[in-house]
């Protein structure tokens, strides 16, 4: 009698069991945006978000290469001067008909909204006039030569002057202000659950696949996998590289992974005349820093076999680097191949910076930043104590406490990450190896204090040139330029996984955006 | 009573100032909300911005004392993440903990109870035994694990219980509550017991001990010498003497539990304030933490407060003490 009461209470869940309403695609993220306001924060989460609802002049493809988004073409009439010509017949998802008046406003808004955790002023910053000749066309002009203008004022989400104008971060959030001239519409935000989305039947574009979508925040990796294997999800982001193999071996899920644009790298601090956790054999300061010298940077390098890290610590998830930009970036030198372990190669390179029987070293890395990296700074601290240093310590700390001190220069050899979210290498290369300038704003994250002027001078120059190609070139060329420096010790390019269910696909990128628009069912 | 409630409340406004000090300092300490907050390729115009927009360009004590005066006015910052009033982020995701925490309580107390009564009545037998050894693995079960198992068994294996979220969300008496619909009742199911393993562990093995300690006690052998039924002296004499370790230990777990449901919360995507605070924690939004601990600070001295004043109701020795 009892067992019948449990089937019958089983069976009753059971039938339940399908959600309430009809949900098309319900995707299992691992990040939420802090705001619907597009131009409230200028971090991954936030545009990842903002991307499913808002349209921006360009569009960015799987390589962060721009492509005509809501601006149709744009031409250079000077140096100074910019003609665009935006899209004709597009609309908001209120109805009425996108112009230039709405992106006048959204450029001049985009740097000035309140409090804003991260501005987007840097996108605009290059503008000093901005003017509309008729309802589809505009006229820029710079305070100096841009040729990354599209690129740069092409990020800046457009929202409708006539939904926004005097509205606030809230009415963002509440949907009142929410309208774009994106792919999907805003129904409903739960902070710290689910957004929910409806497609934009008029949305100029190709029309996504999936008409209801929701998009469930689930931080913890364990739980985002169960969700999956339980069908509470259709497709989670993030997928922790240790569930790799287990989800691939299983029918009813298919993974799709992609390399992003993030590169892992190790530092080596030149900054001050000693290097914190760097010593002598007996423990005692050195005479002068030993990574000033480029070959016991290059000594470094030799030392790392980094298709084992991949192999051993990622399960594979990553790609072994030996620039900073990854390969789809425009700048990217193809022929720059990862430092191969050689042994002998760094025993003879440090004797020649005179350390023949090598110096003490501390590794230190993040915990909590991304997959693996304090195992990456035990398997460093290995793999340079049998090149022949003397490793006296290997420390892994959480990212907040991690993040402040290695900027401060508290740390000699370090650990740390860089994202691409631009479609060439430039930025990547300025803010990282440019020598650090803080009145210029140039070497931004250069914590290491590499300088090497010949290079600052010729990032400059490929950085003024307004053909892409041309760029491109030149890039390459000053990659090359500076990597027989050995700047920083790159390792790997992160790869990022998704997983879904059988019969679904996910086009993903450089970028590592989860986007509904981009699922559709395997034909 | 007026008295010591007066000496409590200055006691309490105390300890918040104290605790406000000790937070702001610890979080300012741990690192620079800039460096997560900003984009990755910020320049240093952009970081300029934000932090005179956030007033983290001034020294601590002149920020802590810029604090301490808005907070006097009832205004306790904005988050830095979300850019709105701490306490209302923190409010607002309350309600979804508490309504966790009460029912994984309650659960506690309908489950517990009865069978540390039950225990307790009948010691070195199978039942006593069987209930002891079961409380064994409510309370040494790693929380994070039980609540793996359960989304494994129940979401994934049986797929009878979603694992995440909390559902729809229905009204009852013009509440916003997940008790409205009958899709809020399942998905409240996995998590409330997650939560509640332990505390119904706990409570099983304190009323047991209880009953235990009372059962020989002289009242109890007159109560039955006046031929009271064993049913009236167990629930209605020996409760109320048990009652007043467990009161003290529902009070503090109550805390407990609101304050760190944070693990459950994680694990089955709860949008309550425990996931919040963590997060807030992650990206140094001092604004949130600090506002969060001295919310949790206020409600455990409520909960104190409310404990000492129930012990008086249930033993008559203490109310004539406090008088």
């Amino acid at each position: 009698m009892r067992i019948l009461k449990y089937a019958a209470l089983a069976a009753l869940l059971a039938t339940t069991a399908a959600p309430a309403l009809a949900v098309d695609l319900t995707i299992g993220r691992s990040s939420e945006q802090s705001s619907m306001d597009p131009q409230f924060s200028r971090t991954g989460n936030n545009q990842m978000t903002a991307e499913m609802i808002f349209g921006r002049m360009v569009q960015f493809d799987e390589n962060l290469q721009v492509h005509p988004g809501l601006a149709e073409s744009w031409v250079n009439i000077d140096p100074l001067t910019w003609e665009i010509h935006l899209r004709a017949g597009v609309t908001f998802q209120d109805g009425t008909p996108f112009t230039a008046d709405d992106v006048i406003f959204s450029i001049d808004r985009t740097d000035k909204v309140p409090n804003s955790p991260a501005p987007f002023t840097d996108t605009v910053a290059a503008i000093a006039n901005i003017e509309r000749v008729d309802d589809l066309t505009l006229r820029v002009t710079t305070h100096n030569p841009a040729p990354s203008l599209m690129e740069d004022i092409g990020r800046v989400f457009i929202i409708s002057k006539q939904a926004s104008e005097g509205m606030t971060s809230d009415d963002f959030n509440s949907g009142k202000a929410t309208i774009g001239t994106g792919p999907y519409r805003f129904i409903n935000w739960a902070p710290g659950e689910a957004l929910e989305l409806e497609r934009y039947d008029g949305y100029w574009g190709e029309q996504p696949e999936f008409k209801d979508v929701e998009i469930r925040f689930i931080s913890n990796d364990a739980a985002r996998v169960a969700a999956l294997l339980s069908g509470a999800v259709d497709l989670i982001d993030a997928v922790p590289p240790d569930d790799i193999s287990r989800l691939q071996d299983n029918p009813a899920i298919n993974v799709v992974s992609v390399p992003s644009g993030r590169v892992i790298y190790l530092g080596l601090s030149m900054r001050m005349d000693q290097a914190p956790g760097v010593t002598d054999l007996q423990g005692n300061p050195l005479a002068v820093n030993p990574f000033r010298d480029a070959k016991v940077r290059k000594a470094i390098s030799l030392m790392i076999d980094r298709e084992l890290i991949v192999d051993r610590i990622l399960g594979g998830s990553g790609v072994a680097a030996g620039q900073i930009g990854a390969p789809g970036l425009g700048g990217h030198a193809a022929d720059l191949g990862p430092d191969m372990q050689d042994l002998a190669m760094a025993k003879q390179l440090l004797t020649e910076a005179g350390y023949p029987d090598g110096f003490g070293i501390t590794v230190v890395s993040s915990n909590d930043r991304f997959p693996g990296d304090a195992d990456l700074a035990q398997a460093l601290g290995q793999m340079l104590a049998r090149g022949g240093l003397k490793v006296t310590g290997v420390e892994a700390l959480p990212y907040n406490v991690y993040s402040k001190a290695a900027t401060a220069g508290d740390y000699g050899a370090f650990v740390f990450s860089l994202g691409a979210s631009t479609p060439s290498t430039a930025p990547l290369l300025q803010s990282l190896l440019h020598t650090y300038d803080a009145d210029a704003g140039k070497g931004a994250f250069n914590r290491v204090r590499f300088s090497y002027p010949a290079f600052d001078e010729a990032l400059a120059q490929a950085a003024q040139q307004f053909d892409p190609e041309t760029r491109n070139r030149m890039l390459e060329d000053v990659t090359k330029m500076v990597a027989a420096e050995t700047p920083i010790v790159p390792l790997y390019w992160q790869k990022v996984h998704w997983a879904m269910k059988a019969g679904l696909t996910i086009a993903g990128g450089l970028s590592e955006d989860t986007r509904p628009q981009d699922v559709e069912s395997v034909k | 009573m007026t008295a010591f409630i007066i000496r409590r409340v200055l006691q309490a406004v105390l300890v918040l100032i104290l605790t406000s000090m000790i937070v702001f300092v610890g979080v300012y300490a741990i690192g620079d909300p800039l460096e997560i907050l900003l984009a990755p390729d910020a320049s240093m115009v952009e970081r300029a911005q934000v932090s005179a927009s956030l007033g983290l360009d001034k020294p601590m004590p002149v920020q802590y004392w810029q604090f301490l005066v808005n907070a006097l006015h009832g205004d306790f910052g904005r988050s830095f993440v979300y850019n709105r009033p701490a306490i209302s982020v923190i409010f607002e995701r309350l309600p979804a903990t508490l309504e966790l925490t009460i029912t994984a309580l309650t659960m506690s107390l309908v489950i517990g109870l009865p069978l540390g009564l039950w225990a307790g009545t009948r010691p070195k037998t199978l039942v006593d035994e069987s209930i002891m050894t079961g409380s064994i693995f409510g309370f040494s079960l790693p929380h994070f694990w039980q609540g793996m198992m359960l989304i494994m068994i129940f979401a994934v294996w049986l797929g009878w219980l979603p694992s995440t979220g909390r559902g729809e969300i229905g009204t009852v008496f013009g509440v916003r509550t997940s008790f409205g619909s009958w899709d809020g009742v399942r998905h409240m199911i996995l998590p409330a017991i997650n939560l509640s393993l332990g505390q119904t562990a706990l409570m099983i093995r304190l009323t047991r001990t209880g009953v235990q300690e009372t059962m020989p006690l002289d009242f109890v052998k007159y109560a039955r010498a006046r031929g009271l039924s064993e049913r009236r002296i167990l629930f209605v004499h020996v409760m109320k003497t048990i009652l007043i370790p467990i009161v003290t230990i529902i009070g503090i777990e109550f805390g407990s539990l609101v304050a760190f449901a944070v693990v459950t919360e994680t694990i089955f995507a709860w949008p309550g304030v425990g996931k919040l605070i963590i997060d807030s924690i992650g990206v140094l939004d001092r604004p949130v933490v600090v506002a969060y601990i001295l919310v949790i600070v206020t409600l455990f001295i409520a909960i104190n407060l409310v404990v000492d004043v129930l012990y008086s109701f249930l033993d008559p020795r203490i109310r004539s003490r406090a008088r």
